[in-house]
């Protein structure tokens, strides 16, 4: 059937054409075609201190189905700090959807980011979701990004593209955690998606490539069960820390490694190359435990970094 | 029948590379009794293989393709690119260090400009030297192919965790011949995806050894360097 395609007006595009791993999802879905409005979602955010030092999101742009909340203070740790909850009014990314989030902390702002909720990848037949996202941290700057762990189902194909370009002054905590699957469903869905892949990479305001990290997940081809790959585990967390080097090694230093197997769970550190700081990683069983233990870790980089603790989860989340 | 003969050369566990100094984490995950059979080592070994495949594997290859162009900024911005994609400080110390040894070697035993050019830019920190890209160019060089270069890189990383497992963990040399003569079945099979593979396609989900190999830069067990 041919249908005139409209495009998202004003927003990127977001392609990832040169990605092997995707060749195989490239049909046209029969529903909505890939990228149409309410399919390309964009966000634009851009923290900065205003003439009084407080730090606002100055800018928002946005495309739905992505919705920022207002920014919000409620981090009782750090009452001066905008803590802000992205949002899909489109449940969970579907088949064709195609995302960008570019996130700006300009010269000595701070800002804490979540997800108000679990972000699920809905079952794909035809083609596969995808997002970019652009963070940069501009000297002195201070970025919490920290969202709700995401849930891929049977038949998911979902690909992301993080370019992260941070000041040597700024700090930045990116967490990622990815679910086996929807575990209590039915009889149980686990490790049932067709390929995750997601690539995160660092650099210098100037340029200078830092480091880059990438997954690709492919159950169908791939024995995650296998030992050293996800072994018995269902969930795994990313994080990464682009923070300078003497807050890197102290944090290093107080950052305990290891596997504990009488509770199924597991984390370890790591130096990124190029001095540009940690990568922890988690395993476990649930979310609820290694959401635990990165946010734990977060509070030793902001304890670090800022002189404070992250305090308590809200019990709801 | 020169190639054939540089090959066995170079892939001998007495080539002097260090590679008996590595376990590639399997000192930590022994000792915390992850790795404790002929089964469990199997599995291991598996996941290093293809850990290496689709990230090492696809360098070596690409500074194979560079040397045959005579193309020496392919060669070193394949060394860069890899050493961004390596997550712990042990595994660049172990790329850094045997890439080093090997380009030593090798200048000593070809007379080549991009060998010589390359280990001069290792010494003066231009390029890191990564023990890879150190396979694909001198493979090259001896004029053994891309297809022969890849099967014995794995047949490197495999038998450096497995002769590291004759010291560390409680399997027979019956064992874990058995083991290297079923997982040669897979390199086939890998070298068929490596070889389309750009280096921007590099990947690696190992999260369990990455924990191991943090665990193991961590603790104070030191026979091995990784």
């Amino acid at each position: 059937m041919n249908r005139e395609k409209i495009k998202t007006a004003l927003v990127p595009e977001v392609d990832f054409s040169t990605a092997r791993e995707m060749l195989p999802y490239l049909r046209e879905p029969e529903q909505m075609y890939v990228g149409a409005p309410g399919k390309h979602g964009y966000l634009r955010l851009g923290f900065e201190l205003d003439p009084d030092g407080k730090s606002i999101l100055r800018d928002l742009d946005r495309r739905v189905p992505l919705i920022a909340q207002q920014e919000l203070y409620f981090d009782e740790e750090m009452p001066e700090m905008p803590c802000l909850y992205i949002l899909s009014s489109g449940g969970p990314n579907v088949d064709g959807d195609r995302y960008q989030q570019d996130i700006t902390v300009r010269k000595n702002a701070f800002a804490w980011i979540s997800t108000g909720a679990a972000t699920k990848l809905a079952e794909m037949r035809y083609n596969y979701s995808g997002m970019i996202q652009n963070i940069v941290l501009e000297e002195g700057a201070y970025l919490e990004f920290m969202p709700e762990p995401i849930y891929p189902c049977r038949h998911t194909r979902f690909i992301s593209d993080t370019r992260i370009c941070v000041d040597p002054t700024a700090t930045l905590f990116y967490s990622e955690i990815y679910t086996a699957g929807r575990k209590y469903y039915k009889e149980g869905e686990l490790f049932e998606y067709d390929i995750l892949s997601v690539c995160s990479h660092g650099e210098r305001p100037d340029g200078e490539q830092l480091f880059r990290e990438k997954f690709v997940i492919d159950p169908n081809v791939t024995p995650v069960r296998q030992l050293g790959i996800m072994g018995g585990f269902d969930v795994f967390a990313n994080v990464i820390v682009m923070t300078p080097k003497e807050h890197a090694d102290k944090i290093y230093e107080e950052t305990k490694a290891f596997i504990d197997r009488d509770n199924k769970i597991a984390c370890g550190i790591t130096h990124l190359p190029n001095d540009a700081g940690l990568l922890f990683k988690v395993l476990g069983m649930e979310p609820g435990p290694v959401k635990k233990i990165v946010r734990e870790f977060c509070s030793k980089v902001r304890m670090e970094v800022k002189g404070h603790p992250v305090p308590e989860e809200f019990p709801w989340r | 029948m020169l190639a054939v003969s540089r090959l066995l050369q170079f892939t001998d566990s007495t080539f002097p590379v260090g590679t008996f100094s590595f376990s590639n984490g399997l000192e930590t995950a022994s000792f915390e009794g992850i790795v404790h059979d002929a089964e469990t080592l199997h599995a291991f070994t598996a996941s290093q293989a293809l850990q290496a495949a689709y990230s090492d594997g696809v360098a070596a290859i690409q500074a194979h393709r560079a040397f045959l162009r005579n193309d020496y900024d392919s060669v070193a911005a394949i060394d860069k690119m890899l050493i961004l994609f390596k997550m712990n400080d042990e595994a660049r110390l172990m790329l850094k260090r045997m890439g080093k040894k090997f380009a030593e070697l090798a200048a000593k035993l070809f007379t080549n400009d991009i060998i010589s050019r390359w280990l001069e830019d290792i010494k003066a920190e231009n390029v890191p030297g990564t023990f890879p890209v150190a396979q694909g160019i001198a493979y090259a060089a001896a004029g053994v192919d891309e297809k022969s270069l890849f099967c014995a890189h794995q047949y490197g990383v495999i038998n450096m965790v497995l002769s590291a497992a004759l010291r560390c963990v409680r399997v027979s040399h019956y064992e874990t011949q058995k083991i290297l003569f079923d997982l040669s079945e897979n390199v086939e099979k890998l070298y068929d995806e490596a070889s389309q593979m750009e280096l921007k396609d590099m990947n690696a989900f190992f999260p369990e050894l990455d924990i191991i190999a943090s665990l193991h830069e961590k603790g104070n067990m030191r026979m091995f360097m990784n």
